[in-house]
């Protein structure tokens, strides 16, 4: 059994009110971190290795320290909660099981970067979420945990949940801190990144849940501690949301550096794939990350078993490798169409384009509809061409990366599976067309 | 040792903070990488990603594409600005735009001079190899609106329209709805233009690279015989404007980026509002009064008629019984030769302009303090600012383009003091908004200045090198009863102590002044406080401070400098000193008089007393916009002799005895000097309309007519004749003006000044001066009759009597005056929105349609005089600046009820 580090008291009974979650010690590591100095808080944190669980991966501690502190200006922590990747379900999982420790998370990290008024911001489609924060919140304010000179401190902190309105655009920080200003959530150019000009031009650390909670534990256990766990650059744990063709799906905390097969089959976490199917393919990380088939996703390119950690997953690059990302592990059957998945998300991405930059806002439509075309059965082999030329014309061509994460799945479906693509061209009447295909398309079968 | 990038492998030195983009096109010209979401005017915005660049930090080394509009330069590094990928890139984009675009190029309007279709061109595109899917070129056109269009199937979603609206007039009309493929522009709440709160300034039209949105003149269709740079004719900014112009009659008008002035902006009266030019309206031959009829005569039946009544008049009632009034809406040389006609051929010193009615205490004031009676410092050094201060000024509506500036200034959050009575667009972003009683300017100013005193925020070592006056000065203010003078103004004197603070501690501060400082019995003692807060805080004398009055009319500066005025000749040099009078009689070759001459209102008095025999209006209109309206129409009445030189047959105009049909300033050329004394040049765009003439060249006819030889008008001549006489013309000539003119004074080797007063005052030291409030006397006298006062103010959409803005399409969008008053008022007197309001003081009644707004405190009204169905100046009053005797027309002690409407003028 892995350590749990976030996911320890997750089963305890009323863990999300405050007194239950007080009993099983919440709130100490707090008060441990406000005997703290700042940069003592900082330098934990930079020792504990922790990398930024929202899918990036960049070292939290190091953000941190960037964060510019001209004098005057407020600054600001401001917590991602706008999780909306295809796949991936963890901070919501646990927002609303254990709201708490959030908010503990919030106020050290609040405390460690001199930020007097903080905001979560929060998916808007997860509105009970919402709520069960802000009853979180309140309880907190009462208890004197948060507001004027929380526990006796002498620190003030204030802080907001936010509701967005529904966009995977504002999951990115720039269109996130449009967002929570109350304009349209469309990215910023950079520089200046949010650490110099964020929040209301104030300097800025934005950060994913994940990454806010797993402070609580760092803190407590100290970062060399937690840097301990895992392996490599990889320390420490991580929640990983299971989905997909398995036999337990659900959001499971793992140390870092299970070796993915293990992951996949044992009975601790995912055990096995339903139906006793054979493994197709998995996207390890939400949608957005290189799919990957079966033998390259468990087995790196010289044999070794490939392990759950940033290092690993990413090894031999996109040709062999993918991401961690953000921990949205999708495992597809023997009996799943690639294409028909790609187009799934593919139609994501059309959707949730902000329309900023012309390659991403007209790219991701045509790439849809390339892709509708070929399930439709009136593709051509050029029509597979110009999806990989559509997708080469994206990635790195934007402003956000969310042209990346739309191009990514099309790049690695192409590479990986090129001969599925071709198939559908050349044999389209063997095209399966399900249910849900019509559904979506408003279609009838019998018009098809 | 500045660092260096390579561009093409090719090495160059970067400027600071400088993106790829503009080193590259700094470097290599403009053309290299082409754009499609870049504009001059607008920030980096990184959305087409056509202008992308690969960047290597080795030779030949892995590149990464980065869009150049907003990547800063990495030294050293290695830009290809058309590797194989990025080429390709280019071209991927604009196919992918052209799919949800119409290729109707052949019968756009903007053929030609299309962004897209040349960028396309460009990269080379020769097909599309998207497959027909769902687009967006069934959008449906707008043409709601007078002046405004669109067609939002050409749009390309490049936001430019967006960020115009938003940054450059900060508008906030335009915004894109949806997102991803469904993105579109909205207005306002997704309306018509007409509905929308768009105010026409066309910066969005000009933005767009397609004709997604564009304009009803199609200003963008290359469609042109020629292109003529001028200066726009109505407010005191002076905008640069580029004329189209199309079988000899103006096509459209842009506004050119390069233009020190506007940067490519200007508003709906300066872009839509020319078709007045050739209105059917125009006076189009000179008209004499026969039998108490204006019949038409030929130029020389009217060149005779008026030398022969002049030189009559002048043989039978002396030379002080003829007067002219010259005006600050035509050029330079205009002015100049109006007065020199009035002082070297008439004989006398009774010329005036209308400078007299807006700024005369400005100048007056400045005059005293500094020196010189002119704006301190630029628009320019708005950029170099960290807080201001707006006094009795409407920017946003009567300085559009200067206004927007300002908007954008408080938009970012400096501070931004106004005092006005009206909450008017500015003071709803500002950081002080102090609402005082209209006419209590000085109590105000003087309560600011104790405050800067008693909290010692004076600037002692300013005050001390380059000041006097301060001990005495310093000592009457802090005598003053703070609560007496919160009461008098009706502003809570911790507002003002807070805004006092924030002015004197601003690292720079900078003042703006309008004709609600200036229209008041105390006009010149405000405009002397405004000075005096500029030098208690050392706010003078360098980039981003000063005083910095908004003048009216195009011309106001110019009208003064050339000698407008009867104490001074051109140059603002004593014309009653005996000195100074053989120095202009030398250059004039004619004796010049040194008796006094009389101002604007004294005129009207002494046509009444008959001391007053002829006037002559260079395109005044006095009876609708001089105060009084039955006064003035008594004192034309009693003259002999009225000529008139006009475009259009005016209140005024038809009280002639003679009329001269003048030309509209696209048909002149000449100099106009703006707010901030800039000399700039007029160029006629088209020939004026037959059977009319340049007011220039009916002041030399004139001249010649009655015996003084006059070269023939031209603006090269005239500047040269100018420059001889008006020292701080000395090195301005024709050709040295270039595109964007020159800031006077302008050195003999055409050097010009940005800012003045930097080492010393042009009087020495700059000069405290002390006044006591005092109520004016139109409060005093009827003040208990008349509970209710009304404060003149002016709209966007036109300008002051509106003879020219209201033959365009702007009286469709504005289509008469209103009386604002507050709902507490309104409610008293059971008045509804759109009622028509008996507004009566002491002279007369007018009827105005009210609309009710908290704009206005109570008991205070405001409303325009833009339109002669209400004629207001029927009941503004007799009351003069005491000093300038510029008209009182921002106090009026008035009563009101509601109407019926009777006493609109039938027209």
């Amino acid at each position: 059994m892995g350590r749990k580090l976030l996911t320890e008291n997750i089963n305890v009974p009323g863990i999300q009110s405050l007194s239950v979650y007080r009993q099983q010690g919440g709130y100490e590591t707090l008060k441990k971190a406000l005997g703290m100095t700042s940069d003592a808080i900082v330098e934990e944190v930079k020792k504990s290795g922790l990398r930024g669980r929202g899918g990036a991966g960049f070292p939290t501690g190091m953000k941190w320290s960037f964060l510019a502190k001209p004098e005057g200006v407020p600054r600001h922590l401001v917590c991602n909660a706008d999780e909306s990747e295809p796949g991936t379900f963890k901070d919501r999982y646990m927002m609303e099981r254990i709201p708490h420790l959030l908010i503990e998370g919030m106020a050290i990290g609040s405390f460690a970067l001199g930020a007097h008024s903080s905001y979560i911001y929060i998916r808007g489609e997860m509105m009970y979420v919402f709520h069960i924060l802000q009853r979180a919140i309140d309880e907190a304010y009462e208890a004197g945990l948060l507001g004027k000179n929380i526990m006796g401190s002498g620190y003030d902190f204030d802080l907001y949940v936010h509701c967005g309105a529904g966009a995977y655009i504002c999951g990115e920080e720039t269109a996130l801190i449009e967002s929570l200003e109350g304009k349209r959530g469309n990215p910023r150019i950079k520089p200046p990144f949010p650490a110099i000009k964020g929040l209301w031009e104030r300097p800025t650390v934005v950060n994913n849940v994940e990454s806010i909670m797993a402070v609580v534990p760092i803190i407590k256990m100290g970062g060399d501690e937690y840097a301990k766990i895992g392996i490599g650059k990889s320390t420490g744990t991580k929640l990983i949301s299971a989905c997909g063709h398995i036999n337990k799906p659900g959001v499971y905390e793992i140390e870092l550096g299970v070796p993915v097969e293990e992951f996949i089959y044992s009975d601790e976490y995912c055990g096995g794939i339903r139906n006793g199917k054979e493994l197709k393919a998995v996207v390890a990380g939400g949608s957005s990350v290189p799919v990957l088939p079966k033998d390259l996703i468990l087995k790196l390119a010289n044999g070794e078993p490939r392990l759950m950690s940033y290092e690993s997953l990413s090894e031999g690059g996109f040709a062999t490798g993918t991401m961690l990302g953000s921990g949205g592990f999708i495992v597809m059957d023997e009996d799943t169409s690639i294409v028909k998945n790609l187009w799934t998300f593919t139609r994501f991405y059309h959707h949730e384009s902000c329309g900023q930059c012309s390659p991403c806002r007209e790219g991701t439509g045509w790439m849809e509809k390339l892709l509708h075309k070929i399930l439709d059965g009136h593709g051509t082999l050029s029509d597979v061409d110009l999806l990989w030329e559509i997708q080469s014309k994206i990635e790195g061509k934007t402003i956000c990366p969310l042209g990346d994460a739309a191009a990514w799945p099309v790049a690695s479906a192409i590479r990986h599976f090129r001969h599925e693509f071709e198939e559908y061209v050349k044999n389209p009447q063997n095209i399966k067309k399900d249910h849900h295909y019509y559904r979506v398309n408003n279609i009838s079968p019998e018009f098809a | 040792m500045a660092s260096t990038a390579y561009i093409n492998d090719i090495n160059y030195t970067i400027q600071d903070g400088e993106t790829i983009l503009s080193f590259v096109r700094r470097n290599l010209g403009k053309e290299l990488v082409p754009t499609l979401c870049d504009a001059p005017n607008l920030d980096p915005f990184g959305s087409c990603r056509v202008c992308s660049v690969d960047v290597a930090l080795v030779k030949d080394g892995p590149a990464k594409s980065q869009a150049s509009c907003h990547t800063p330069v990495i030294p050293n590094s290695y830009i290809y600005t058309h590797s194989d990928r990025i080429v390709k890139l280019r071209k991927n984009i604009i196919e992918l735009v052209l799919t949800d675009h119409p290729l109707d190029c052949l019968t756009c309007e903007v053929n030609n001079n299309c962004e897209l279709q040349s960028v396309a061109a460009k990269v080379g595109v020769r097909n599309v190899r998207y497959p027909e899917g769902k687009n967006h070129l069934d959008r449906k056109k707008d043409l709601s609106h007078p002046y405004m269009t669109s067609d939002f199937s050409k749009c390309i979603n490049c936001f430019r329209c967006v960020r115009a609206c938003d940054e450059v007039q900060g508008e906030f009309v335009l915004t894109m709805a949806g997102r991803g493929f469904d993105s579109h522009i909205v207005k306002s709440y997704n309306n018509s233009f007409f509905e929308s709160d768009c105010v026409s300034c066309g910066a969005c039209a000009q933005a767009c690279p397609t004709s997604a949105i564009s304009d009803v003149f199609e200003s963008k269709s290359i469609v042109a015989d020629k292109k003529v740079r001028t200066v726009c004719t109505y407010c005191g900014v002076g905008c640069n404007l580029e004329v189209s112009v199309l079988n000899g009659k103006v096509k459209s008008i842009q506004a050119p980026y390069n233009a020190e002035v506007n940067q490519g902006h200007t508003c709906l009266k300066g872009r839509f509002a020319f078709s007045f030019y050739n209105h059917p309206d125009r006076i189009r031959t000179p008209l004499i009064r026969r039998n108490g009829n204006l019949e038409p005569a030929t130029w020389d039946e009217a060149y005779d008629f008026i030398a022969d009544k002049l030189t009559e008049i002048r043989q039978k009632y002396g030379p002080d019984s003829i007067a002219g009034i010259s005006s600050a809406r035509c050029t330079n040389e205009e002015n100049y030769l109006m007065q020199k006609f009035i002082r070297a051929v008439i004989g006398t010193n009774n010329i005036d302009c209308c400078a007299r009615v807006c700024h005369s205490p400005t100048a007056l004031g400045m005059q005293k303090a500094f020196g010189t009676g002119a704006a301190t410092n630029s628009i320019e050094d708005l950029k170099y600012t960290d807080c201001i201060l707006v006094i009795g000024a409407n920017p946003t509506d009567a300085h559009p383009v200067t206004g927007a500036k300002l908007k954008q200034h408080a938009l970012k959050g400096k501070t931004t003091i106004v005092v006005d009575p009206r909450r008017t667009e500015l003071a709803k972003f500002a950081t002080y908004h102090l609402q005082l009683k209209p006419g209590t300017n000085v109590a105000l100013l003087n309560m600011m200045l104790y405050y800067i005193i008693t909290e010692k925020l004076e600037a002692k070592e300013f005050i001390s090198n380059r000041t006097e006056g301060f001990d005495d000065f310093c000592s009457h203010i802090l005598k003053l009863d703070m609560v007496e003078m919160e009461k008098i103004t009706g502003v809570d004197k911790e507002l003002v102590r807070k805004a006092a603070i924030a002015y004197a501690t601003a690292p720079n501060a900078m003042s703006f002044h309008g004709l609600g400082v200036t229209e008041h019995t105390q006009g010149t003692f405000t405009v002397m406080l405004i000075s005096d807060l500029a030098m208690i805080t050392g706010n003078i004398g360098r980039k981003g401070v000063g005083v910095n009055p908004l003048r009216g009319q195009n011309n106001v500066q110019g009208a003064a400098d050339m000698g407008c005025q009867p104490h001074q000749g051109a140059g603002y040099m004593n014309a009653y000193d005996p000195e100074i009078n053989k120095l202009y009689e030398d250059y004039y070759k004619r004796s010049i008089p040194l008796g006094k001459g009389l101002k604007i209102p004294e005129m009207f008095d002494a046509s009444i007393a008959g001391e007053l025999k002829a006037l002559w209006l260079m395109g005044e209109d006095v009876v609708q916009t001089d105060p009084n309206t039955n006064k003035v129409i008594a004192a034309m009445d009693n003259l002999e002799l009225l000529v008139v030189q006009e475009l259009f047959l005016t209140e005024t105009a038809k009280y002639a005895t003679v009329i001269l049909p003048g030309a509209s300033f696209l048909e002149k050329s000449g100099t106009y000097t703006n707010g901030e004394r800039r000399i700039q040049k007029v160029q006629n765009a088209v020939d004026p309309l037959p059977g009319t003439k340049s007011d220039g060249e009916i002041m030399v006819d004139i001249m010649n007519r009655m015996g003084y030889a006059q070269e023939p008008y031209d603006p090269e001549t005239m500047l040269k004749e100018i420059s001889g006489i008006v020292p701080f013309f000395k090195g301005v000539t024709w050709n040295n003006l270039g595109d964007n003119g020159k800031q006077w004074p302008v050195r003999e080797d055409g050097t010009d000044t940005e800012i003045l007063h930097t080492e010393s005052f042009t009087r020495g030291l700059a000069k405290f001066h002390y006044f006591d409030f005092k109520e004016s006397a139109e409060i005093e006298k009827n003040g208990k009759e008349y509970p209710y006062i009304i404060t003149t103010n002016r709209e966007l959409e036109h300008y002051n009597s509106g003879t020219m803005t209201r033959r365009t399409g702007n009286v469709k969008i504005l289509t008469e005056d209103v009386l604002m008053i507050h709902p507490d008022d309104a409610a008293r007197h059971l008045i509804n929105d759109g009622d028509m309001v008996c507004v009566e003081s002491e002279r007369g009644k007018v009827d105005i349609k009210a609309k009710i707004t908290d704009e206005v405190k109570e008991g205070i009204l405001s409303t325009t005089f833009h339109f002669p169905e209400v004629m207001l100046n029927i009941i503004t009053s007799d009351e003069h600046d005491s000093e300038a005797l510029c008209p009182e027309y921002k106090v009026v002690a008035v009563n009101i009820r509601k109407s019926k409407g009777q006493y609109k003028v039938k027209q």
